[in-house]
């Protein structure tokens, strides 16, 4: 019984296509909002933002990996649990939200995707991902024929 | 009474007064259908690249919110060309201080300011100046340090809407 409810949950996953790591848009992608959250893949040739949410103007934005010019890997400190957090922070009585300022710090990867639109028109995304994803997203869009001329490596900010 | 009087009549003249308290006269508008914009120069200037993206982003969209020009290129763009009463929007990167939203949100205004200064000069179809500015941009408060970026392009658009 439990071997097969296991068997079951491999098999499912194993189906589930691959949805690419998680990311915040954070300006770049025309007809996507600032700070949407979504999933960021590559896929026949394009890079694809899939939006969580339907809001967007668009469902999917997709930029050609050929027209890739440049991509480059970064971070940012920045302060996780979302809206709640800010509440929380303001909330805190005697100013023990700015304590909470420490406890809710995640460190980013941010990733800069330059790319030229059908006119020759310069553009640049810009993406926060989990912490560690933005080099092997980097190298993703280099084999799929991306081109860079920036340094693969990421250098750690000092005082993000 | 008659002290409390004198005392708003004597602030009260310096504003009815003709021409003391206008502003300077303002600058004949200049004219132009689009603008173009480049990506800012950096120089020497070491500036991590997202900052230098996002200021270009968060201009193209400010600078289309405002609705000061017609058409707004991005920098490359080929439809630009079309339009003879083009300008073209230059910016270089003259200082670069990243600070910290850790220390802002610890010590607000104080401490872990991100500084950004830069050199905003627009050409005209032939290629001469025809306006240059200072801006300085700063995040003191909340946000992160790349929200700087909106500070760059809010105050560029405004000059650009001062001026056209």
């Amino acid at each position: 019984m439990l071997l097969s409810i296991l068997l079951g949950t491999a098999s499912a996953l194993a189906e589930q296509p691959d949805q690419g790591p998680k990311v915040r848009h954070v300006i770049g992608l025309d007809n996507i909002k600032h700070n949407a959250n979504g999933h960021l893949k590559i896929l026949n040739g394009a890079m694809h933002f899939d939006p969580d949410k339907d809001d967007n103007k668009v469902r999917d934005a997709k930029v050609p990996v050929a027209s890739i010019s440049d991509i480059f890997v970064g971070n940012e400190t920045t302060q996780s649990g979302g809206t709640a957090g800010k509440v929380v922070k303001l909330a805190a009585p005697f100013g023990s939200g700015r304590a909470l300022t420490l406890l809710l710090r995640t460190k980013v990867d941010i990733l800069t995707v330059v790319f030229r639109g059908a006119g020759g028109d310069l553009h640049g995304a810009i993406f926060a991902l989990p912490k560690g994803q933005a080099e092997p997203m980097r190298a993703q869009l280099v084999a799929a024929g991306a081109h860079t001329s920036a340094p693969p490596e990421l250098k750690e900010r000092p005082n993000p | 009474m008659k002290s409390s009087l004198a005392l708003l009549m004597f602030l009260a003249v310096p504003a009815l007064m003709p021409g003391q308290n206008s502003s300077p006269a303002a600058s004949p508008k200049l004219h132009a259908s689009a603008i173009q914009i480049e990506l800012i120069e950096v120089g020497d200037v070491s500036i991590p690249a997202e900052f230098r993206y996002a200021i270009y982003e968060r201009l193209l969209e400010r600078v289309r919110e405002s609705n000061t020009f017609k058409m707004v290129f991005r920098s490359g763009d080929k439809a630009a060309k079309d339009y003879p009463d083009l300008v073209t929007l230059h910016t270089t990167l003259e200082a670069f201080k990243e600070g910290s939203q850790t220390q802002r949100e610890m010590v607000p205004v104080f401490a872990g300011t991100t500084k950004v200064d830069i050199s905003a000069q627009v050409t005209g179809p032939d290629g001469k100046p025809i306006l240059d500015r200072k801006i300085a941009a700063k995040v003191r408060m909340f946000g992160e340090n790349i929200y700087v970026t909106n500070d760059v392009a809010k105050r560029i658009t405004k000059m650009l809407h001062e001026s056209f």
